[in-house]
């Protein structure tokens, strides 16, 4: 087929980490290689994670997968605490997310918590690096997190249960019900995790006394302690149903529901009593989307309607004695949003592409975040209550003159409010310079601007309603291959450069009045590689390997003016970047065993804008290896699987924040149970 | 012999993982100096960020002009917690309260170590001595006043504050006049309150204006205090932030300055003798206790920051200004002299809050 490299590497009879596929081989990949690769895709930055990484542990989160299957920054505030991604030096506001195409960003703090995100319910993730992330949503100056959910619940009926029982007390509680037919796909979903979290950890930022008996300290020594009111009881139920006509229409309905109940763990430098305080955080969030596809054979279109519910509670209180818990802070926060979405594709002829999309998300938010008496002794709520429209249009003509050569123009424009952003205008080109090998050049540069969220605005006190908007400029160019040979391997790479400046970066600073508020302040140059690599072998029957591999090389530094004339911050990275990250993710499987083992690294991380080496101005890189076994067995009636998962395998003493501890090793069991519901059943046809 | 290879590369493959990623980690913990601060000096409490962990302190000689940093840590091995708040000296003992972490440290003035810690409060803000078995500690959060006895490290009871709940509570800084100590309510306050010594009890209370951030004593036992006024948009109100004279005796306003709207003036200070009140209010500005009205001109000028902590040294009224710079970095100190001459400026830790003078 002239013009076209068409590598078909079938690497068949592969196990892979997937419950209840105890008689089950994965095809993992009749790995396409090819030149006349997707126009969607034309110049776009992409990891894909893939279902062996987002199905390989029931307990896991989506900032555990991306931890370990990405070199983008997690920073994790401990174990079922909250966690934020960044890209390429920015912060976590600057990392929009989407979930089967609606932002899910919190609009109140622009960021996401991804240990709230259960892998088992994410059927298809990706990463959109930089720029690529304009062909889907504004604001994304650092990138986007793309998840979703995909109708594929198999034929007939299907059931699966997973219960996990780990360390600390941890239970995790998975269970899927699923029925199939031509037309119809069903899906529900649940996972429940709950455990008191009270790892132990020697506490080196404390001692205790050692008294004699006139009160003189005769003695002191670091405590073992245990991770002290870290408590969660999570709840997540997923409900998807899909309708196919089979003529090209498609309806779906996803409706997604948490309710997550969480202790928030007392720093290692906390000399309270847990059980003087109560610091607990509830959240009831509902996710609801209509969807209704159209395709054709050279045009499609699509209408998304949708909802989101969140209700958030906080309380920080003290026993002030008898037991009885009197709250000293109390805030509260709803948030209610609507969302709708048009999008339509065009190819006229086979090197012709356009695409348009036009979304608006309605927010309703109300924050009540202290009560206080007022000087006439009434009572009075310190918050606000504001809604925010927030538009965004699209417009991309994609263009493959010759099989070799890609072009992609994107044109978007936003509205926040009754404020409009400069049209936001990026350019990719991808092109093939060799056939063998499928080496690829690609670039991109974009314009992108970010709106301050509506706690930036209006939060009471502090909120700053001029700020402006965060805006940058970014460029990206890399090199990436893929190559392999039948039924033995897959190998492929890539390597990205980028840069990126942004300005009027927003930071919220104490006043003089004890509180915080949001400045534009910083000009911010952030740069660096990306290297991602993998590797599927098959060096003899029945036996598999499969090696994913990422680093990132990520200086991110502070352009802006002196704030003082004393001010040690310019040119120094950011706080909490690091330089330096890495994962990699081994698979081993033979017939129905499969041993994994996950690896990531952090080089140092400075807590402070000067980049000292204080005591606590900077925190040491760390290593972390995570490992599991399991095997899976078929009897006639249901599918097997047995699992052992090991975390922190070195028992690693580390933190990635300051005075969070982290847990040392920690193991958890796992068996998985799908019964065979008909008796020509002999594997599940649940596919994650 | 296919499969043996390959059992032997998994074996070496895993063990070249384990000897490549164990025993990476970089901290290290324990290591302790002795030092021996004998003359006159200051100590400077360093907030650090909340919920960081990263307060500390600093030690500044001024005879010298040599400033050691970290010294809690540096002397113990283990940190002072998140968010220093103060730090008073009595007793031959420098007692820092660090807010967030519910403790009150106790320490040797000239080796920095810990003599012992008051554990079980609040959010404790400051400490004020009553004798050598009775002190008080102000909360924020709170609306106890809690009571404490410094000799066996230990709470005692409470005070409670009326009309104030554990949501609103707000006690600050405190100055005695007799039997009485006087303490200002600062968020969502706008009240000084008297607390009989000898009951325990909140015996009066005095309204002015929107958030009395600070309270002093002069020589001629009347109390100082500066309003912030509020913010923008507040349910509690919003004016502009004032300066009062309180007379102690008679609990009585007797002088209000009035600031320009928009003007956010704290930290009021007194010199030694206690004839000349600081404050900050963008520049460092300086008035005598007996002046008719504001000054005109600063005693220091706007330097292109927002200065975050101010001291005046008792003996010499030398004027220490801390400059917090982006919060989240070492704060600077500036030393001027009485005239606001240029002494010397150095860097101590995050967020410089609160100064305490060792006198020798």
């Amino acid at each position: 087929m002239k013009g076209i490299v068409n590598i078909f590497v079938t690497i068949a009879a592969v196990t892979i980490p997937i419950w209840g596929q105890a008689q089950r081989v994965k095809q993992l990949g009749n790995v396409t290689v090819t030149a006349h690769r997707p126009m969607k895709d034309i110049g776009v930055q992409k990891t894909t994670l893939d279902s062996a990484m987002l199905k390989e542990n029931v307990a896991l989160s989506m900032a555990d997968v991306l931890t370990f299957n990405s070199a983008i920054f997690v920073k994790s505030f401990g174990r079922a605490t909250l966690s934020t991604v960044a890209f390429r030096g920015t912060s976590p506001s600057h990392t929009q997310v989407t979930w089967n195409g609606m932002r899910i960003n919190n609009p109140m703090l622009g960021m996401t918590d991804f240990s709230t995100i259960p892998s088992y319910f994410i059927d298809k993730a990706s990463l959109l690096h930089g720029t690529s992330s304009v062909n889907e949503t504004g604001g994304g100056l650092g990138g986007l997190v793309r998840l979703g959910t995909m109708p594929d619940a198999g034929e007939g009926i299907n059931l699966q249960y997973i219960q996990g029982i780990g360390s600390f007390s941890t239970f995790d509680e998975f269970v899927r019900f699923a029925y199939g037919s031509d037309k119809w796909q069903i899906s529900t979903r649940a996972v429940y995790s709950s455990s008191p979290n009270d790892y132990k950890y020697t506490n080196h930022d404390k001692k205790i006394n050692i008294y004699d008996d006139d009160h003189h300290i005769i003695g002191q020594y670091y405590p073992t302690e245990r991770n002290r009111s870290g408590a969660f009881k999570d709840l997540h139920i997923l409900q998807e149903v899909y309708y196919d006509n089979l003529n090209g229409d498609r309806l779906g309905f996803n409706a997604w529901y948490v309710n997550s109940d969480r202790e928030l763990p007392m720093l290692t430098t906390d000399y309270g009593a847990d059980t003087d305080f109560e610091n607990r955080q509830r959240e009831q969030t509902f996710r609801g989307i209509l969807s209704w596809d159209h395709n054709r054979s050279t045009w499609k279109t699509g209408i998304r309607g949708g909802y989101i519910h969140t209700s958030m509670a906080y309380d920080y209180k003290r026993d002030v004695g008898n037991g009885h818990m009197a709250p000293m802070t109390r805030s509260r926060s709803r948030i209610n949003t609507l969302y709708g979405q048009f999008e339509g594709e065009y190819t006229p002829c086979r090197s012709w592409y356009f695409t348009a999309n036009l979304s608006a998300h309605q927010h309703f938010v109300r924050s009540e975040d202290k009560n206080i008496i007022l000087q006439d002794g009434d009572k009075a709520i310190v918050g606000y209550d504001k809604g925010r429209i927030e538009l965004s249009g699209v417009l991309s003509a994609k263009w493959q003159p010759v099989d070799r050569l890609g072009m992609s123009v994107v044109v978007r424009q936003e509205m926040f409010g009754d404020k409009w952003a400069p049209v936001i205008p990026a350019f990719f080109i991808d092109g093939v310079i060799s056939r063998r090998g499928n080496v690829m050049l690609k670039a991109s540069v974009s314009r992108n601007y970010r709106f301050p969220t509506l706690n930036d605005l209006y939060f009471l006190p502090g909120g700053n309603p001029d700020l402006k908007n965060e805006h940058g400029i970014s460029y990206d160019a890399g090199i990436s291959f893929d190559t392999g040979k039948a039924g033995r391997y897959s190998l492929g790479g890539s390597l990205t450069w980028f840069d990126s400046h942004v300005d009027n970066w927003i930071i919220w600073l104490p006043t003089t009045k004890g509180f915080f508020s949001p400045r534009n302040i910083k000009q911010v140059h952030a740069y660096g590689l990306e290297l991602k690599s993998n590797l599927g072998w098959q060096p003899v029957k029945d036996w598999y390997v499969d090696i994913n591999g990422s680093y990132s090389w990520t200086p991110s530094v502070n352009k802006g003016d002196k704030m003082s004339p004393a001010d040690q911050s310019v040119g120094k990275q950011l706080p909490y970047v690091p330089r330096h990250s890495a994962s990699i993710t081994g698979t081993l499987s033979w017939r129905s065993w499969s041993f994994m083992y996950k690896w990531c690294w952090y080089s140092e991380r400075f807590t402070m804008s000067s980049n000292d080496y204080t005591i606590t101005g900077h925190l040491p890189q760390y290593f972390m290896s995570n490992i599991s076994i399991e095997k899976n067995l078929g009897f006639r009636p249901l599918d097997l699987s047995l699992k052992l998962a090991v975390n922190n395998l070195f028992d690693e003493d580390y933190i990635s924040v300051l005075s969070r501890p982290m847990p040392g090793i920690n193991f958890e069991f796992f068996i998985g149970i799908t019964p065979k519901f008909r008796k020509s059943d002999k594997t599940t046809n649940i596919k994650y | 012999m296919r499969m043996r290879t390959i059992k032997n590369t998994l074996f070496f493959s895993i063990l070249l993982l384990n000897a490549a990623f164990t025993g990476c980690m970089e901290q290290d913990y324990g290591n302790v100096e002795d030092f021996s601060a004998t003359g006159t000096g200051l100590f400077i409490t360093n907030e650090g960020n909340f919920q960081y962990g990263n307060a500390t302190l600093s030690y500044y000689d001024p005879a010298t002009n040599t400033v050691q940093n970290e010294i809690f840590y540096r002397a113990n091995g283990y940190k002072l917690g998140d968010v220093a708040q103060s730090m008073t000296i009595y007793g031959g003992k420098g007692w820092i309260v660090t807010n967030n972490s519910h403790v009150i440290w106790a320490i040797d003035l000239n080796t920095f170590k810990e003599v012992g810690r008051i554990t079980g409060l609040t959010a404790p803000r400051y400490i004020h001595f009553l004798s050598d078995e009775k002190a008080y500690v102000t909360q924020l959060w709170d609306n106890r006043i809690f009571i404490v006895n410094p000799r066996t490290y230990s709470i005692t009871g409470y005070i409670l504050i009326p009309d104030m709940t554990m949501e609103s509570g707000s006690t600050e800084q405190m100055v005695q006049y007799g039997k009485y100590v006087y303490c200002n309510c600062w968020s969502y306050q706008n009240r000084i309150i008297k607390i009989d010594t000898e009951t325990d009890r909140v015996v009066d209370e005095l309204r002015i204006g929107i958030q009395p951030t600070s309270l002093v004593m002069d020589k001629s036992n009347k109390m100082w205090t500066i309003t912030d006024g509020g913010y923008e948009g507040s349910p509690y109100g919003h004016e502009a932030a004032s300066l009062y004279c309180i007379d102690a005796a008679t609990f009585k306003v007797e002088k209000q300055f009035k600031f320009r709207f928009g003007d956010c003036p704290s930290e009021i200070q007194i010199n030694g003798a206690r004839d000349r009140l600081y404050w900050i209010n963008n520049d460092v500005w300086s008035m005598e206790v007996t002046a008719p009205r504001l000054p005109v001109r600063p005693f220091l000028p706007y330097r292109n920051t927002r200065y975050y902590g101010l001291t005046v040294n008792p003996i010499n009224d030398e004027v220490y200004v801390a400059d917090a710079i982006d919060y989240q970095q070492q704060g600077k100190i500036y030393r001027y002299s009485s005239t606001g001459e240029f002494i010397d400026e150095f860097y101590v830790g995050v967020i410089p809050g609160a100064f305490c003078w060792k006198i020798n």
